[in-house]
């Protein structure tokens, strides 16, 4: 989250769901596409499900069939209660045939590039999500053991 | 980062000397890793995550009770447990010191429950946590910097009321502090604030930097390590990430300054570009001494030993650095 755009390698496969079992507990509300992280964290009474317009952290499998734009993004004087949004995708970094990315902003020297496979609409429904800074939703990209962050202080351009 | 939590271990003593023989050891079985329980560091972390993703906006958390007093340390605790790691290696230090009680005790709660190494050099260390300074030496990109604050508002001295200055962030409405900032001019000629000297983050957000001098102030700016501000009192969190802006609040025709030392250079390594503090010996005569004593005595051993000296590159880091070096007023003189 401190650099965003840059890839990280993640100790254990499937990134989206180490993030997710990172972030989540009881204390959160959590919508998740994905069964075995639904039934994994309850089974530790750590899962509190919620739709995705109402939850704090939103687990997704690339484009949602909902509106990014849709998800909480906090309030002026909290804007600390906005969404988290984690999306698994297919594939990240510099061999990724897909998006690419301009990030500039607080935590990025002058600007920093980003290749990720979400159609341009989407990162557009990214973008158009974090405009209404200090408010917004922070996003995580997850493509098997790497993760990469865009929290909502970036500004992002899809080249 | 562990997940699994070791449950205390139930057992019964035969004896009172059963008990206290069982004492020997440093009674620390059945702590969780780094002492707080997971569900309170995952949800530091959260916090941690949301204040990083908003520069200067001071995130709230829980903050447990902890084995010290409130207002002694709790917050930079809580935040540097839940960022440490078995491979990661620990300073603090207090007021610059490493040796002080308070430091001491931090760093020895770290060593017993997380399992970390603990170190008093600025340059091995992964993460520091600080109370009233940042150290002298350059950080790095690998390196994590968390401050103890005692009043996380910089509003506060201009307003009591929380809610009142939460809708003043929220609005970006500052109109009060510059005020307080011209009657400061006004009245003494230059803004006179000692430490806690209101800073703009990213633009956006007013920030508190803690009671770090003026002279640590342009550290903050565009530096390549991450900032975590943690109150356990007041139960907030706030963060700079690195390469992020960080202005001190200022006008044209009154430029913000760092300290002013003079001619003074330090009592035992002769440094003319770190923060000195004064001491009195017992002839009643002042003398001025390095507040980084880590720093300082790497500098005695080595006088002409720069500030980022295990860097690759000229590193700025504050008043004295390679930018910043011929500007005697320091910061970036807006």
């Amino acid at each position: 989250m401190s650099r965003p755009g840059t890839v990280q390698q993640t100790p254990a496969e499937r990134s989206d769901h180490a993030v997710v079992t990172t972030l989540v507990d009881h204390e959160v509300t959590t919508h998740t596409f994905d069964e075995a992280v639904r039934r994994a964290l309850e089974s530790h009474g750590r899962f509190d499900s919620a739709t995705p317009e109402t939850a704090d952290i939103v687990h997704t499998n690339g484009s949602p069939t909902w509106d990014v734009r849709d998800v909480r993004s906090g309030t002026l004087v909290e804007p600390s209660a906005g969404a988290t949004v984690i999306y698994r995708v297919d594939a990240l970094g510099p061999d990724a045939t897909a998006t690419t990315l301009r990030l500039t902003g607080p935590g990025v020297p002058d600007e920093r590039t980003l290749r990720v496979s979400l159609p341009p609409t989407e990162v557009d429904a990214i973008a158009d999500a974090q405009s209404v800074y200090p408010r917004g939703v922070d996003v995580v990209f997850a493509a098997a053991d790497r993760i990469s962050a865009l929290p909502r202080s970036v500004t992002v351009e899809v080249v | 980062m562990t997940d699994t939590e070791t449950p205390r271990a139930e057992t019964s003593y035969e004896s009172v000397d059963a008990v206290l023989d069982s004492l020997d050891d440093e009674g620390l079985d059945g702590y969780s890793y780094a002492y707080l329980d997971e569900h309170t560091k995952r949800e530091v972390r959260r916090s941690i995550l949301k204040a990083v993703a908003i520069p200067g906006h001071q995130v709230p958390y829980a903050s447990r009770p902890m084995p010290l007093a409130r207002g002694w340390g709790t917050g930079g605790i809580q935040a540097s447990l839940s960022i440490l790691g078995p491979t990661d290696t620990f300073k603090v230090i207090d007021q610059g010191s490493d040796e002080s009680v308070n430091a001491a005790n931090i760093r020895r709660l770290a060593r017993d429950t997380a399992a970390v190494e603990t170190t008093t050099d600025t340059t091995d260390s992964d993460v520091i946590q600080t109370r009233h300074r940042i150290p002298e030496e350059a950080l790095s990109e690998d390196q994590i910097l968390v401050l103890q604050v005692p009043v996380t508002d910089a509003l506060r001295k201009v307003d009591p009321s929380d809610a009142a200055n939460r809708r003043r962030h929220a609005h970006k409405n500052y109109g009060k502090m510059w005020v307080h900032l011209y009657e400061n001019v006004v009245e003494w000629g230059e803004i006179n604030i000692a430490s806690r000297y209101p800073t703009m983050v990213a633009g956006r957000y007013l920030m508190d930097p803690s009671p770090i001098p003026r002279w640590d102030v342009p550290k903050l700016d565009d530096a390549d390590n991450l900032f975590v501000f943690a109150a356990g009192r007041e139960a907030r969190l706030y963060a700079v990430p690195p390469n992020t802006d960080v202005e001190p609040l200022a006008f044209e025709d009154r430029e913000f300054q760092v300290e002013r030392f003079g001619d003074a250079t330090c009592q035992f390594c002769g440094s003319d570009d770190t923060y000195l503090v004064e001491i009195e010996g017992d002839d009643g005569e002042t003398r001025y001494v390095c507040n980084d004593t880590s720093f300082c005595e790497k500098r005695q051993d080595d006088p002409e030993l720069a500030k980022d000296h295990h860097r690759e590159r000229d590193v700025s880091w504050g008043p004295g650095t390679p930018s910043e070096g011929a500007d005697a007023t320091g910061g970036d003189g807006t």
